[in-house]
C-alpha cells in the first residue's frame, strides 16, 4: 500500500523557487497573474505560498463545505449504530461513522491552515451561514437506509473525491487521497448490506427497493445542476477537475448496472443509455428540493443542526477542561 | 511575600502558559513498515504531548497501517525553504549522476581498441 | 487440558465467567460507542470510537469462545436474551451521561478489568489464557487514555472536577460489582484457570486504585452493599440499551443482516 499521504512537492524543487508569485517585489496584479498562469497550468499551492484573495476564499469555502459535510453526515448514521443488528455490522458501521468524523478532522485543519478557527467554522454551520451537502437532510427510516447510503451515497461522494486528488491545492489533494482509500471500505461494507438484504426475507427485499426509491432523487441532485464549464470559478482554479454532470455520468456508469444486477429497480422509467450521445438520459432532478434543502429547509436540517448545537453546549465544559481554564463552578 | 502575591505579580500571559494551554498543530510522521523512512501524514491538533500522541495515533494509526509514529509541535518545526540556501544559481552539476554523460567518450574508446560494448551482466 | 477434557462443573464454571465478562465488554461498548459523532473534540471523537470498537471486538472474541463451549452463536449468544439474562456488572448499566460519567465508569471498569485478566493470564486452559494476554496488550492503551482524562477531570477545579466527583458519587454502590462472587469460582480457581476469588480480586483492585484517588484528594467507593445481586436487577437505562440493539434484529426475525 502506497503512503496515502506524504508532504512531497508535487513540483521539483527548481520549479518551486522560481515560482514568481512569491516574490514580494512584484505588485499585486503582476504576482496574481503569474498564480493564475502557474494554477491554470497545473501548478499546485502549498500553504506557505502567496495567493490571491479569490483563490484563498474559494478553497477554503469549498473545504469548510466538505468538512462541514463530513461532520453533519454522521447523524443519520449514528441513530442507526445503537441498532446494528450484528456484532460485525456494529463494527463495521461504528468504523465507518469513525472514519467520517476523522475526515471531518482532516478537512477542518487543511480549513484551519487556511486562517479560519474551527471554532469560527463550528459557529458559521451552526448559524446556518455555511451549508452541507444535500444528502444529509434527509431522515434514516430503517436498516435498509444505512446500507443504501453507506453504497451509494458514499460511491457518489467518492466520484467527487477521486477527481479532487489532483486539486490545486495541494494539501487539499493530500488529503483527499487518504479520504479516498479509507471511503473504499466503507462502499464495500454499504454494497455488502445491500445485496444481503436484496437476496433476504421477503420484507428486507421490499425494504431495500423503498430505500432506493427515496434515496435516488437526493442522488441524482447531489453533483449539483449541470452548469458550463467557462464559468466554474472552482474549475477554472483547478480547485476541482470535473463538471458536475460529468460526476453525474461517472456514477451512473459505476453503479446501475451494478443497482439492476441485483434485481433492484431504478425510480426513474426515463433513465437509458444513449449510445449516440455517449451518455445516461434521465428524468431532470428537482433543482428546486436541491436549493430548498441545501439552505437548510430539509426534512432534517433544522432538527440535526439543533441537535448538534446542544451537543456543543453539553459539551463546552470539556473543551475548556483540555484547556485547564478554570471554570466557574 | 507569600506565595500567592508572587503568583499574582507574574504577568497575566505567563499565567496563562501555565494554566491554559491552547490547543495547537502537532505534525505526524510514520513509518509504514519496518525499514522505510519517516514520512509526513498530517496534523493534529492537542493541548500537550500526551494527547497529541494518542490523537497521532488513532488519526494515523488506528488500522494498523503504521509501525511507527514521529509527533511533533509545528511550532518545534524548524522549516527551510530559501532558495539562495536550497537551490544556488550556479553549476553543480559535478555534484550528480547527470553531470557525467561518457556516451561519445566510450563509444570513441571502443572503437580506438576494437572492443564491443559488454553485454549486460546476468542478475 | 482441551475443550473435550474439561469437567462439566468447569464447563459450567467458564461458561458462567466468560459469559460475565463478554457481557461487560459488550455493554460498555455500546454506550462508549453512543458517542461516535457526538464527543466534545473532533480528535477524541475517532479516540472514544476505537476504545468502543475494541471492547465489542472483545466481546465478539469472548461470545465466540462462549460459542466454542456452548455449541451455540456468537451474535445469538451477544443479542438473543431477554434483559433480565444478562450478566454484566451493574456499574455499568448507568447511561452514558457526560464526559465526567464516561470517564469515572470507564476508569472504574478499565482498572478492575486489568485486574480480572491478570488473574486469567497464566491458566491452565489455553484458548482462554491466550485470548486474556491477548486482551492485556489492547487493554493497555485503554488504561493510558482514560487514566490520563481521570486525572485532567480530577485536576481542573471548577466544573471539570465537580462532575467527576458527582459521577463517582452516582457510581460508587455499583463500583465494585465487575468483582461479583461467581458460583462456580472455587472450581476454577482449583482447576488452575482463575488464580483468585473475585473477593480478593476486589481487595487487589483497591489496593491499586486507592493511591490514585488518595493523590487526587478522591473519596474511594465503598464496598458494594449487595455483592450478590451485582449482576443482576439492571434497570431502565439497559432495557432501554436493550431494546435499541435488538430494534432491527427483532424486526425479521431468523433474516441474515
Amino acid at each position: 500500500m502506497t503512503d496515502p499521504l506524504a508532504l512531497e512537492p508535487i513540483l521539483g524543487p527548481t520549479e518551486r523557487t522560481a515560482l514568481a508569485f512569491n516574490d514580494d517585489d512584484l505588485t499585486h496584479d503582476e504576482r496574481f497573474e503569474a498564480f493564475e498562469a502557474h494554477v491554470v497550468a497545473g501548478g499546485k499551492v502549498e500553504p506557505t505560498d502567496w495567493m490571491p484573495d479569490e483563490y484563498r476564499t474559494a478553497v477554503l469555502r469549498f473545504v469548510e463545505m466538505h468538512a462541514n459535510s463530513e461532520l453533519m453526515g454522521v447523524l443519520p448514521e449514528r441513530e442507526w449504530l445503537m441498532r446494528a443488528p450484528t456484532l460485525r455490522r456494529k463494527l463495521a458501521l461504528t468504523a465507518k461513522v469513525q472514519d467520517e468524523v476523522g475526515h471531518a478532522q482532516l478537512l477542518y485543519r487543511v480549513a484551519e491552515d487556511l486562517g479560519k478557527s474551527r471554532e469560527a467554522m463550528f459557529d458559521d454551520l451552526l448559524a446556518g451561514r455555511t451549508k452541507f451537502h444535500n444528502v444529509f437532510h434527509y431522515p434514516t427510516v430503517g436498516w435498509a437506509d444505512v446500507g443504501m447510503i453507506a453504497w451509494l451515497v458514499d460511491a457518489a461522494a467518492i466520484v467527487a473525491q477521486q477527481a479532487l486528488r489532483d486539486s490545486s491545492y495541494a494539501p487539499y489533494a493530500r488529503t483527499m487521497r487518504k479520504i479516498c482509500w479509507e471511503e473504499s471500505v466503507h462502499i464495500m461494507h454499504g454494497r455488502d448490506v445491500v445485496v444481503t438484504m436484496a437476496t433476504g426475507t421477503v420484507a428486507q427485499r421490499a425494504a431495500i427497493q423503498d430505500a432506493l426509491d427515496r434515496w435516488w432523487g437526493p442522488l441524482m441532485q447531489m453533483h449539483g445542476p449541470r452548469s458550463p464549464r467557462e464559468k466554474d470559478r472552482d474549475l477554472h482554479w483547478r480547485i476541482k477537475a470535473k463538471t458536475s454532470e460529468e460526476l453525474r455520468q461517472e456514477f451512473l456508469t459505476i453503479y446501475v448496472p451494478r443497482i439492476r444486477e441485483i434485481g433492484l429497480v431504478i425510480p426513474d422509467p426515463d433513465l437509458v443509455w444513449d449510445d449516440e450521445a455517449a451518455a445516461w438520459r434521465y428524468a431532470e432532478p428537482d433543482w428546486d428540493e436541491l436549493r430548498t434543502v441545501v439552505t437548510n429547509h430539509g426534512p432534517m436540517s433544522e432538527a440535526r443542526l439543533e441537535f448538534r448545537r446542544v451537543n456543543r453546549e453539553e459539551t463546552r465544559w470539556v473543551r475548556e477542561a483540555i484547556l485547564g481554564v478554570a471554570t466557574a463552578a | 511575600m507569600t506565595s500567592t502575591d508572587a503568583a499574582e505579580r507574574r504577568a497575566p500571559q505567563d499565567r496563562a502558559q501555565v494554566h491554559a494551554p491552547e490547543l495547537e498543530p502537532w505534525e505526524v510522521f510514520r513509518q509504514e513498515k519496518d525499514g522505510d523512512p519517516m514520512r509526513h501524514g498530517g496534523s493534529v491538533m492537542a493541548p500537550d504531548a500526551e494527547l497529541a500522541v494518542h490523537y497521532a495515533r488513532e488519526l494515523f494509526g488506528r488500522r494498523q497501517e503504521s509501525v511507527r509514529l514521529w509527533v511533533v509541535r509545528r511550532a518545534d518545526v524548524l522549516d527551510l525553504d530559501d532558495p539562495d540556501l536550497l537551490q544556488p544559481p550556479l553549476d553543480r552539476s559535478f555534484k550528480k549522476p547527470g553531470g557525467y554523460v561518457m556516451r561519445d567518450k566510450l563509444a570513441a574508446a571502443r572503437a580506438q581498441s576494437g572492443q564491443a560494448k559488454p553485454k549486460a551482466r546476468q542478475g | 487440558m482441551t475443550m473435550t477434557t474439561l469437567r462439566p462443573a468447569i464447563v459450567a464454571g467458564l461458561t458462567d465467567l466468560i459469559g460475565t465478562m463478554a457481557d461487560d465488554e459488550f455493554v460498555i461498548g455500546f454506550s462508549d460507542s453512543e458517542w461516535t459523532g457526538i464527543a466534545p473534540l473532533l480528535e477524541e471523537d475517532v479516540a472514544m470510537s476505537s476504545l468502543a470498537q475494541d471492547e465489542l471486538g472483545h466481546a465478539a472474541a469472548l461470545y465466540g469462545l462462549l460459542a466454542d463451549l456452548t455449541g451455540s452463536d456468537a451474535d445469538a449468544l451477544a443479542y438473543d436474551r431477554e434483559p433480565g439474562a444478562y450478566r454484566h456488572a451493574r456499574l455499568l448499566d448507568h447511561g452514558r451521561g457526560d464526559w465526567a460519567m464516561t470517564i469515572a465508569r470507564r476508569y472504574l471498569y478499565e482498572t478492575a478489568d486489568a485486574v480480572r485478566l491478570e488473574a486469567l493470564v497464566d491458566g491452565s486452559w489455553a484458548p482462554l489464557a491466550e485470548l486474556c494476554r491477548k486482551l492485556v496488550r489492547e487493554e493497555r492503551y485503554h488504561l493510558m487514555h482514560v487514566g490520563s482524562w481521570f486525572g485532567r477531570l480530577a485536576d481542573t477545579p471548577g466544573e471539570p472536577r465537580d462532575r467527576l466527583e458527582t459521577a463517582l458519587a452516582v457510581l460508587a454502590p455499583d463500583a465494585g460489582t465487575v468483582f461479583t462472587p461467581l458460583d462456580g469460582e472455587t472450581g476454577l480457581i482449583d482447576a488452575g484457570i482463575l488464580a483468585a476469588s473475585m473477593s480478593e480480586l476486589e481487595t487487589r483492585w483497591r489496593s491499586v486504585i486507592g493511591p490514585t484517588f488518595a493523590r487526587h484528594g478522591l473519596a474511594i467507593p465503598p464496598r458494594t452493599d449487595r455483592p450478590a445481586r451485582g449482576r443482576t436487577d439492571h434497570g431502565a437505562p439497559f432495557d432501554w440499551l436493550w431494546g435499541e440493539f435488538n430494534t432491527v434484529r427483532r424486526s425479521d426475525p431468523g433474516a441474515i443482516w
